[in-house]
Order: C-alpha cells, then structure tokens, then sequence
C-alpha cells in the first residue's frame, strides 16, 4: 500500500466523503414510521454487537489500546514541544544565546523574561533567562524566532513538580557541559517523527 | 530672516514651504518621504551620507542643503538615484558587525531600516576590517566605534545645537578602498567609502575624554548602536520598553521627553525608567533631562498616621513653603489653602520671579514677555544674553544662544560677570563683557543705546545716554610683514635648525574714535567696539533678548523691567526671559507668594517644621513628578501635560485636600481650573496633546494668554553704582550644569557635587575645603575647579534644599562674602 | 415465633451485606466491562486485577468531606441518600433469592419475608425510592440538581406505569403476587418460563427497568453531559455512595424480579441447580445493562416521554387485554 496519500497533509485535497443519512423524519406518522423500521432491522442491536466484539478482541486476542504509562512510554516526536532547552555552543561550551530579547518580546504568554548586563569583556551578558511555566503555552513560537538556535523544545514533558521554577531558569535549561557531545539540534516546526511511515495507519471508520 | 511663502514641486505634488528652507525639510513638513541619515533638523547640513541625493530642476542635488526656491521641480527617485542609495547603504554594511542581536538599537536602528527599506539584498564590495576599539568617553557615554557610520550626527548636534564641540572626526586607519571600485560603484558611494574608510569619532580635545556636558544629546541622534548612553548598555531591548509621553520637570525648559520604562529584572518586577528618549529634531535635552530620571519616590505605603498629622500641620501652619518642581494643579490647592486657611506661601524663586513680571506688566503693558525661545532661534541672528549663567542656567537659552551662531550666522552679547571659557566659542561674532555684578543696567543701557530707535525714546533717556559718548584718541597698530630668521629646537633630533620666516610687525598710528564709557564701564574693549560691533552687525536683522536670572534678583529689579519694556519697545528687539526654577512661571502666576517665611513651616520638597517631600524623607511622603500627572508652564509661555511613569502608592497634595474637604476626586480634575484671568485656559488634562509634527510644530497643551493692561510711563532710573559690587571676594549662587534641584541629585547618573566651583586657578587658591562666610551665617564646602569657568568669582550651588542656599544669598544672586581655608 | 424474629434479623443482615458488597463489586465488574468493551484495562493497579479497587473507593468515599451546600436544607439533603438506599434494600426483603437449602439441619427459605403480595410490594419499595432522588435535587439548591429532580419526578411516575402495566399480565396468568408463586408456577422446566407467553411484557418490564433503575440509555436524572450530575451534584462522600449502592442494588432488584417472573426463577435448569441458575440469570441482566450502556448512546427527556406515553403504555395496554381475552376464552 503507497503512503502517498497520508503523507500528503494539506487538507483541501483530501477526499472527504458525505455519508447518506437522508432526511430526519418531520410528521408524526414519519417518525412512528422510523421507529417500526428501526425496531424491526434491529438497529440497536449492532451497537451492542460492535462493543460485545471490541471485548471479544479484548479479552481473547489481547488486542489493547492501553499504554500502561508510566511503565510504558511512547516515544515523542521530535517536533513535540515540551519542556525548553537552551543549547550551548558545541566547540567553545558556552551558552549559544546572546540576548536579544526576539524570543521575549515574541512570547505569547509574556512568560520569558531576560536579564542582561554589559560584562567586563565588553560583551552582552545573559546574567539569568527564566520562563514562567506556570503561563507557557508551549506554542513554539520562542524556538522559531531564536536567531542563534539557542532556545529550542526539549522531550521532557512530565512537568509536574514541587516548583515549576525548579526547572525554569537559565541554569536548569542548558545541556549540562558533560552532556555536550551528545547535545542534538532541534529539528524545529513542522519536522515528521524519524518512525512516521510506521505510524500512519487506515482510520478505521468500518461503521 | 525672511519666511516668504513658496511653491515648489516634489513627485508631482505641489508644495508650500519658505523660501531658503531645505528641500528635505519642505518634503518632511509636506509628508514626503527623502532617505536622510546624517541631516538633523536645525543643525546644518554635513552631507556625511549622501542619500537625500535627489534631481531638483533636473540636476543632481543633496536635499538636505538644497534651498527651496519658488518653482522648483524636485523628483526624489529615479534609477540612478535608487542605484546610489542603495550602494550607499551596501557601503554602510561593509564589515558592519553582524551583531543586531545583542545590540541596544536592534528595532529602531536606522541602518537596518534604511537597509531594508532600500532593498539591500546582496554585498558587491569588501574591504580588509579594522579593529576599533570600544571606549568610554566620560561618565555617561560609550562608544563602540565597530558599529559607527560616520554619519557625523553627534558632532554636528555638540557643535550646532549643544555648543560644546566636544566632537570631531579622527583618523580610523582603515585600508585604502580598491580603486577598482572607481568604475564599478556609483560616485557618491565611492566617494563616501572613501571618506569612511579615513575615519571614526574622536572626543576633540584630543584626549579619550570628552570633558563636556555631558548631556547625552550625541547618543540620541545616533542612528546606530555605535553612540549609547553607558548605563544603558546591554541593559534591555529598545521593544522592551514602554514609552511614556512626559514632560522633563528639571527646568524651565519644560522639554517634551518620553519615559522609558520596563520591569526592573527578573528578582524585582517593580516598573522602573531605563532611559529618556526625546524628538531630537525638534527637542534638544540636557544632562539632567536625559540622566536624571530615577527620581521617583520608591516603596511609598499610604500612611494614615501621617496623612492626619500633615493635615493637623496644614491647618495650624503660618507658612507653606514649597519648592519649584510642582506642577500647576499642586500650585493652586496652595493657593487655595492659602485663602482657607490664611497661611503664607513662600518660595523666594518664584516670588523674586513674580515681583520682576508684576514690575514688567506695569511698565510695558502686558503681562508676559512677548516672545518665545523657539521663535528667537528659527528668526534671529543677533542675540543678547544679559544676567544668565548660560552654561549653568537654563540648557536652552544656551542651546538657543549657540544655535543663533552656528545656523543663523548671527552674533552674539553676552553680559555676566562671571567668566566663561565655553560661551565665547559659540561662535566668532560672541562678545562675552564680564561687568561687575550689579551693573546689569549698565547692559541693558548699552543695548538701548546701540539699537534703540533713537526717535522712541524719551527725551530724558536720550540725554542720559549722549552722557556716556566721549570723543577720544587711540593708537591704532597696523600689520607689516617682516622676515626674520628664527632658531627652532628639532624634537625628534635634538638639534637646533634655523628657519627664516616672515613675521607680521605693528606699526603704531594714532586715530580719533568714539569712546563709548558703557563699554568700558561694563569690562569690554571701548577702543576697539566700534569696529567689533559694526562687523557683528553685518547682515543682521532680527534681534532677541535673554532675560536672566540674575535681573529678577537684582535689587533694581523694577527699574531693570523698565529698562527691558523700554528695549521692547524702541529697539525691535525680541525680548524673552528664562523662569529661575522649573515651574517658577507657573507658580507666579497662579500662587499669591509672600516675601517672608515664618513662624510653623510646612516644607513641601522644602525645608520647614513639617515635611511634605517627594524625596523620601519627610513626615509625609508625596508623589515625585514621575510619579503623577499635571501641567506645567515652560519658559515658552506653554502649558504642557506630563504623564506619570511609574507607579506611587501613597498619598498626594490632593488626598490632603480631601480630608480637607476640598479636593477633587483627581489632580488633574483641577487642570481646568487654573486661573483663566491669568492667561490660563479652562482646558482638561485629557485634551491635551503632548507631541510634535513632523515639520516640527509643536502639538504640547495651549499657549498661556498674555494679559494686556495700562502702561506706565515713568522713565528708569539712572545707573546707581552702590549697588555694584567692585572688590572683595564675590560668591555666586549658581548651580553647576545637570544640577537642578534635589531631584536630579538623587539621580544615580548625575555625578556633580555640591562643592563650591572656581575656576581653576582660583580654586587652586582656595585649596581642598572652605568656609564662605556670609552676614551673619556661613557654610562649609568642598572646592571644586570648573575649567570653563574663569575670573575670581566662585559659584555656590542651590540645589540642595536643605541647605538653604538661597536664603545666605537673600534678594540678589550675588554676596560679598569672606572666603576662608578650612 | 423466636426463632422466626432471629432468623429474620439475621436473613434481613445477610442480605444487607451481600447486597452492598455486591453493589460495590458491581461497579468493579462494571468499570471492567466497560473498559474492556473499549479494548482498555479498566481498574488494574490496586491488588490482583484490580480487585481491591472497590476496598479503595469505598476507604476514599467513607474518608472524604462530607459536604453540605450553605443554602440546603440540611436536613432533607441529609436524609434523601437514605431514602433511596433504604427503599433499594427493603424492596429485596420480598425477594426470594434462592430456593430452599438446609443449614445446620434446619430449612432456611432465602427470602427475608415471604409477603403474599411480594410483587406489590416490591413495585411500592422501589416507587417509594423516588423520593431520594426528588428530595435531594430539591433539597440542595443547585439548578441542577432541581433539574435533576424535576426529571426524577417525570421518568420515575411515567415509567412506575409502564412496569406496573406489563406485570399485570403475567400476575393475572399465575394468579398470585407472592413471587414464590410465580417460581413455582414455572418449575416445570424452561418450556413454562412465563417468557414464552408473556414476550412483549418482559420487552416492556426490562425497558422499563432501565429506566426505574436510571440506567442508560434512560440515565437523565444525572445525565453528566447536559446536567453535570443531577439530583447528585452537590452530594459527596458516603452520602453519595448510598446513591451508587442504592442504584446497584436496584439493578439487582430488577435482575430477581426479571428472572423469578419471566426466566423461571430458581427452579434448577437442566442439569444446573436452582440456586446457580438463579445467580446465572441475575448476572445476566447485570451484564445487559452494563453492555447496553457501553453500547447505546442516551435519549433525549422528550424522546423518552414520548417512548414511555405513546408506546409503550398503549403497548402494555393491549398485552394486558389480550391476555385477558385469552384467559376468558
Ligand atoms: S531569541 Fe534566542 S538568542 Fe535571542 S534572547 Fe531568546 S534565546 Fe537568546
Ligand atoms: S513556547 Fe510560546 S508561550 Fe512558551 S515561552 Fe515560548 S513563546 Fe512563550
Ligand atoms: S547598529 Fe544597527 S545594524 Fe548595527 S548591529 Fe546595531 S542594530 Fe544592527
Ligand atoms: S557615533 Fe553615531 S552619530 Fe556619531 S558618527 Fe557614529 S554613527 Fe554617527
Ligand atoms: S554629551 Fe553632549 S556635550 Fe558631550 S559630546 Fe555628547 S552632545 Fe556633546
Ligand atoms: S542627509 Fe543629506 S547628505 Fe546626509
């Protein structure tokens, strides 16, 4: 079977299908009518017939939708936009943003916030960048306008905590200098999961 | 100069202008946009950028310096005109530091806007970098010469409008643009690379300090991120920022400023001011301006308690004595306590002031001054300062007076006693007369002699003035050339060269002349007046008058308001005087003052028993003026609104009225209320427009009425040399440039002290600290050198309130006092 | 006569808790069913398949807050969850359960009191259980909950007709109201099941049941998705439990009542003893109910009305007259 079809996304061409329902019934003797039809083809009893199979599969073929999280995670694509990161330079280690404010001024939620300073190398500072996670809507937007790569999503979506300040500040957003080498570029909006081929499957719309 | 009403063309669109006004501006005023980097409205053209290059009547020609004449036909774009610009600009972009990001004109640079605007896609030339360095210049300014231009817009503004010509271009040691670029690139982008690649900014005294005013006007008209405000740097994002339209409170001046503010840092989310912003083309600031912002009375709680003992002070006091910075609502709830509760209103500036205008209506007839400071520096071309500290007093009668000289070509008087070394640089046609103090009268003598129409002045006057004529010899030097042959020390040798040279030599000649003792008597060169004079005069026709201070202090004040109603009168002259103090205008004419100060005080930002302050010391804490809303009268003769920046918890003047039972429900409820017989209007607040337009008309609340009355006819008195101080050590009540008021010493960016300043030999004499002894009272202070002040005058600063300077100096401006070393 | 007042308190114990536990295994049975209906797990982490998440639920609800809105009346609000589990529970006292079995050598009859109006009463226990619901959704001052009320007063009185209606025949063919008549009138195998004759009352009685027990697709009076929860809104803790449990209860009524009158009681069948079978066919309804609602979607209040007035009634009338005219002939 070609994928073809589910790969391209833009709706508008997409073949949508109007179901025959007809007209619902206006007189009274229409609708009495209706209800003897339906009586008579045992209408109702398909539905009772699809969920007795669902729990025929259930039961017997352990065909379940369940994901036991916690104890089962699926992967995310990489495109999710979760908890932020702030990548650092690969060669130098020291943290790629310098600043200007784009990503501040383009936030949504009016949720990050940086503090800046003219350092004793004549060089912009980022004394502290907090995002207040308690307003984020993670809409990307703050990723998509960093010039330098520096503000970027992250996997880590499990964001109960004590303090949400706990993981908001400059210092907990950075890759930690000793995981530098493994420290991956953001593949950014609009990026398909590497398995996305795996997981387009049929809508089932058997009924 | 003339301002006939012209025609001209540009695109197609007819256009009224003046004749001789820019072709850029005609087009501005008409709403036509012209790309123009380096071009600042009233200071004159450099043509630095070349991009205003325009056809006017078919030639090439730069807009900016292009006199509009009846007729003309200007077309603002055509192909090769676009092929210039945008070359122009790509030569801009050449090795400009690709750091918009982290820089603080990132969002309203208008490189990056001319840049985009002119469709700079792609780079053709390239050139080898050059290291320049980052330096800062003085205590407030930073300059980052990586990202200059070159436009030269800070050196014209300190020239043209600010005076201080601290400025200069110097060599950058840039690598020689490749002549292969000659055929490739258009001209005047060539030309202009060429020209940049030779330079950056310097400070002109040849050191790495400016040494100047530091008033901060080169960082605002800098176009780029190169020219900043050195507690601004890095700090915050220009888009951060939320502009408040304000008025600055520090003068007179009354300029229109905007507040820019954001939260303070991620810890503290307080508001705070990061910065001032003006319209630099239509507005010039100060040091105090544009650095004293933080003035704000911080973490003010409402406090009932005291709000109950301010308002038990108030209705037991005998006087309220107040400071200058208040606006023109605050004014009258004093007034109307005043008429409640009978208490006297004191504040000496205003009153001194008040007292000179009342004196001023009754000889000449109307109320107010004539005349405006914006009006004298776009007409006039021969300007009189008489009884102004200029460098001290008031920043734009300065920039008024040094503008005259650089734009109109004008020439200038200046009459003080105390010697400046900056006011003489003005221009070459400023005549400084360091007379004596007290001998104001004796200028405002000479300037009815040199201008008056002799047929309209009384006869009495006229003779009095034939006094001062005599005819007199004097010898006369004439120029010879001479060789002669002088011995030079080789620096680098050590030997001794001979070098013939050809030196001018005087020969002496005796001539009659007309010596005028006015002149003499007021310290100038009488020999010689006549010529000055006639050669200052060349050209000339429209004159102005800067009243200073030092005339509402004068113990002949009402002879001196006689004297200028006479000026006004005979001379055409245009006549304007500069308020002493912020509001002083505003408070003469709404508040009833008395000449005394007694018994329980209530000090408002002044020293009395009770306190109401704005600075965060008194018994009841008061809204700073950054703090509320209000209007306020500018030397102008103009009501201006200011806007409150930040946020103030506790109480002001008008909850005091409410528990008076006389308040408003707002402050600015009481805007409409000022005294219309006056000259006020009954306007609200909220209609008050507080902007310019683009031609530079300015939209800032309504012109104050003047009020016409009868005038008298007495004739001024004659000069009185008991009141000249001649000999003794002489103190001066002066504050030093950026220093207003406690308000603009509590600002952290405004570093002067309150010392005593001499010039530098003097102070030299003075030592490190000093007692100055007054009748009956003394103060202790530091000495400080001023290096643009000189003579033996010292200067003793007002602007601590506490201190009281004012009342050691009493009615006048100047004392005889002893000076001893401590 | 002692004997018979012990034996009694201890039957009428008996059935108590195993009726309660019930209910509360009901809804562990009724999340699994659903869940797996869903191809889900349903309750899976406390003990063994879940088993002791009812352990869990029922700690939780004896633990929480036992909350009373400001503006309700107290006391009612505090009585009515008595009300309908009360009426639940004393409506079982006429059922018989199982058939006879011998304890400790003595005859014990599952039926807590043998009334010879069994039927009656049953049908007045579980009408009388309306005025839980009723006075709860009025007692607590939430528009809901007096919406909730409204349509208990509405679905219950309407469908009291309709179960009244389609028992009248099999009543009138057995003859007697006592419900161990009518196991006996069937116990000659499945051929007498009172189904075969009566097939449109036992349609009738079990729509009917759906709607008595407040089941889907006939749940309006707490239908969460128009009325947040009914009568219930404002209800928490315990007092909410003896809402849940008095419905369970009810559903296992209606189960007794179904299988001694129309699935021929607690005669054995076949080769399985009367008590297995009993439970068998209770199960069964259960089931139903839990598979209808994991089937059908709800109906509108109007659709229901009309369902109960317009057909069904008239539906019900005829059974009854035909099976009048077929005795007389
Ligand atoms: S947009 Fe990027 S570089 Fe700019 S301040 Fe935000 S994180 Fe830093
Ligand atoms: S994801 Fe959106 S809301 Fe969250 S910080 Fe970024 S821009 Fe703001
Ligand atoms: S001066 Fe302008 S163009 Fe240059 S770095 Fe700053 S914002 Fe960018
Ligand atoms: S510092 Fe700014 S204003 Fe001055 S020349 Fe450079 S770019 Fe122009
Ligand atoms: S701060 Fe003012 S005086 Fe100093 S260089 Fe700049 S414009 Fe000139
Ligand atoms: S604006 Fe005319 S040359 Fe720069």
């Amino acid at each position: 079977m070609s994928l073809e079809e589910f790969k391209d996304r833009n709706i508008g061409t997409q073949n949508y299908r109007m179901l025959d329902l007809g007209e619902s019934p206006k007189s009274g003797m229409e609708k009495f009518k209706q209800v003897v039809e339906r009586s008579v083809k045992l209408e109702l009893f398909t539905g009772l017939k699809v969920t007795f199979r669902e729990m025929y599969k259930a039961l017997f073929k352990k065909n379940m939708h369940t994901v036991k999280y916690p104890f089962e995670k699926m992967p995310i694509a990489p495109r999710y936009r979760a908890i932020h990161q702030m990548k650092r330079l690969l060669e130098s280690g020291h943290y790629r943003c310098i600043g200007c404010g784009l990503c501040e001024k383009i936030c949504i939620a009016n949720c990050i916030r940086i503090d800046t300073r003219y350092d004793e190398n004549q060089r912009k500072e980022v004394s502290e960048y907090t995002i207040n996670f308690g307003r984020c809507i993670f809409c990307g937007y703050c990723a998509e306008v960093c010039p330098e790569l520096a503000i970027v999503h992250g996997g880590r979506y499990e964001t109960s905590s004590e303090q949400r300040a706990s993981f908001s500040t400059l210092e907990d957003m950075l890759t930690p200098l000793e995981q530098l080498a493994e420290q991956s570029e953001f593949p950014g909006f609009g990026a398909i999961s590497p398995n996305a081929d795996e997981n387009v499957k049929k809508t089932p719309l058997a009924y | 100069m003339s301002r006939n009403e012209i025609t001209i063309t540009i695109d197609g669109v007819e256009c009224r202008t003046y004749e001789g006004e820019y072709v850029l501006n005609a087009a501005r005023a008409n709403g036509i946009f012209i790309p123009a980097i380096c071009y600042l409205t009233r200071c004159s053209p450099t043509l630095a950028c070349r991009l205003c290059l325009v056809e006017a009547d078919g030639k090439r020609a730069y807009a900016c310096n292009t006199k509009a004449k009846d007729g003309m036909q200007i077309v603002t774009q055509s192909e090769e005109i676009m092929e210039e610009r945008r070359a122009i600009m790509e030569v801009y972009d050449v090795n400009h530091p690709l750091q918009c990001g982290v820089c603080d004109q990132h969002g309203e640079c208008e490189l990056q806007n001319y840049t985009l605007e002119l469709e700079v896609d792609s780079q053709r030339f390239a050139i080898a970098d050059t290291k320049r360095e980052t330096k800062n210049w003085s205590s407030v300014l930073h300059y980052d010469a990586g990202l200059c231009i070159v436009c030269e817009r800070c050196v014209t503004v300190c020239k043209d409008m600010i005076g201080d010509s601290a400025l200069k271009t110097g060599p950058r040691g840039g690598a020689a643009v490749d002549k292969s670029y000659k055929q490739s690139a258009p001209k005047d982008a060539y030309a202009m690379w060429n020209k940049l690649q030779k330079s950056i900014i310097v400070p002109s005294n040849g050191t790495e300090y400016t040494n100047c005013s530091d008033c901060g006007e080169c960082t605002a008209v800098c176009p780029v991120g190169a020219l900043t405000e050195r507690d601004f740097v890095y700090k915050a994002n220009p888009w951060e920022l939320r502009e408040v339209p304000a008025t600055c409170t520090h003068c007179s001046s009354g300029c229109q400023i905007f507040y820019e503010t954001r939260f303070d840092s991620i810890d503290n989310t307080e508001e705070k001011i990061f910065r001032v912003k003006n319209e630099w083309n239509y507005v010039s600031l100060c040091g105090a301006g544009r650095f004293a912002y933080d003035f704000e009375n911080r973490d003010v709680k409402r406090d009932a308690t005291a709000l109950k003992a301010a308002v038990e002070a108030i209705k037991g006091a005998d006087t309220i004595r107040f400071g200058s910075m208040v606006s023109n609502e605050e004014a009258l709830m004093l007034q109307r306590l005043k008429e409640k509760f009978g208490m006297k209103l004191y504040n000496p500036e205003a009153r001194a002031f008040q007292k000179f205008l009342d004196a001023y209506a009754h000889a000449s007839g109307h109320s107010l001054y004539p005349n405006d400071f914006r009006e004298i520096m776009r007409e006039c071309d021969f300007v009189i300062s008489v009884g102004s500290k200029l460098r001290n007093d008031n920043p734009n009668a300065r920039y008024v007076f040094n503008n005259i000289q650089k734009i109109n070509k004008g020439a200038g008087f200046y009459f003080h006693p105390v010697g400046d070394r900056l006011v003489p640089t003005f221009g070459r046609s400023v005549e400084c007369f360091e007379h004596r103090p007290g001998d104001e009268e004796a200028a405002l003598y000479l300037i009815l002699d040199l201008f008056a129409d002799r047929k309209k002045l009384p006869k009495g006057v006229l003779n009095y003035l034939d006094t001062f004529h005599e005819k007199r010899k004097k010898t006369v030097k004439e120029k010879v050339m001479k060789e002669v042959v002088e011995k030079l020390l080789d620096k680098e040798t050590g030997e001794e060269k001979e070098v013939k040279k050809k030196v001018p030599q005087m020969v002496e000649k005796e001539i009659e002349y007309e010596h005028n003792l006015l002149v003499e008597r007021l310290g100038g060169d009488a020999e010689n007046f006549d010529e000055i004079f006639a050669k200052m005069m060349k050209k000339k026709e429209s004159f102005a008058l800067i009243a200073g201070e030092d005339l509402f202090f004068h113990p002949h004040y009402e002879n001196i308001a006689k004297l200028i109603a006479l000026i006004e009168k005979s001379c055409s002259m245009k006549v304007v005087m500069t308020p002493p103090k912020s509001n002083s205008l505003g408070v003469a004419l709404i508040c009833e003052l008395d000449d005394e100060c007694e018994g329980y005080t209530i000090g408002y930002n002044a020293p009395g028993d009770f306190r109401l302050s704005a600075l965060g010391d008194g018994d009841l804490d008061m809204p700073a003026m950054n703090q509320q809303e209000g209007t306020f009268v500018t030397m102008n003769k103009q009501v201006v609104p200011t806007n409150a920046a930040l946020e103030y918890g506790g109480y002001e003047l008008n909850d005091i009225m409410n528990e008076l039972g006389m308040g408003r429900e707002l402050t600015i409820e009481w805007t409409q209320e000022l005294p219309v017989e006056k000259g006020f209007q009954c306007v609200k607040f909220d209609e008050m427009p507080n902007y310019y337009l683009n031609d530079g008309t300015e939209k800032r609340g309504y012109r104050l009425a003047t009020i016409k009355r009868r005038a008298s006819r007495s004739n001024p008195k004659k000069l009185d040399d008991s009141i000249v101080i001649s000999e003794g050590d002489i103190a001066y009540r002066c504050n030093p440039p950026r220093q207003f008021s406690d308000f603009t010493d509590k600002a952290h960016q405004i570093f002067e002290k309150f010392a005593l300043r001499a010039s530098p030999e003097r102070a030299q004499e003075l030592g490190e600290r000093v007692e100055v002894l007054f009748d009956g009272a003394s103060i202790v202070l530091d000495v400080e050198a001023d290096d643009r002040m000189s003579g033996d005058i010292v200067e003793i600063p007002d602007f601590k309130s506490g201190e009281d300077v004012i009342s050691l100096f009493g009615e006048s401006r100047y004392s005889k006092v002893t000076i001893k070393r401590v | 006569m002692d004997g018979y007042i012990i034996g009694t308190i201890i039957k009428a114990i008996l059935v108590l808790a195993i009726i309660s536990a019930l209910a509360g295994f009901g809804t562990y049975i009724e999340r699994k069913v659903l869940a797996f209906m869903q191809r889900r797990y349903g309750p899976m982490h406390v003990g063994p398949y879940g088993l002791l998440q009812i352990a869990a639920d029922g700690i939780k609800l004896f633990t929480k807050e036992d909350f009373i809105p400001s503006g309700a009346n107290r006391l009612i609000f505090m009585f009515a969850p008595i009300i309908t589990a009360a009426t639940a529970f004393i409506a079982l006292a006429a059922v018989p359960l199982l058939p006879e079995f011998k304890l400790f050598g003595m005859t014990v009859r599952a039926i807590v009191a043998d009334l010879n109006i069994g039927i009656l009463f049953i049908l007045g226990m579980m009408a009388a259980g309306l005025y839980g619901p009723l006075l709860a959704g009025m007692a607590q001052r939430n528009k809901w909950g007096l919406i909730g009320a409204a349509r208990t007063a509405v679905q219950f009185l309407s469908y009291e007709v309709v179960t009244g209606l389609s028992m009248l025949a099999p009543i009138m063919i057995v003859g007697s109201l006592s419900l161990i008549d009518f196991n006996n009138y069937q116990s000659g195998g499945m051929g007498e099941w009172l189904i075969w004759k009566q097939p449109l009352a036992f349609i009738l009685f079990l729509i009917a049941g759906f709607a008595e027990t407040n089941r889907t697709p006939f749940d309006l009076l707490e239908h969460e998705a128009e009325i947040v929860a009914g009568y219930a809104t404002e209800y928490s803790g315990m007092r909410w439990g003896m809402f849940f449990i008095g419905e369970y209860a009810n559903m296992i009524t209606i189960g007794f009542i179904a299988a001694i009158v129309f699935l021929g009681g607690f005669n054995s069948w076949g080769f399985l003893p009367g008590g297995l079978a009993i439970v068998l066919k209770v199960s069964l309804f259960f089931f139903l109910m839990l598979w209808v609602r994991a089937s059908w979607p709800h109906v509108r209040p109007d659709q229901m009305m009309w369902l109960c007035w317009k057909v069904l009634m008239p539906l019900a009338v005829i059974n009854v007259t035909l099976t009048g005219l077929w005795m007389m002939v």
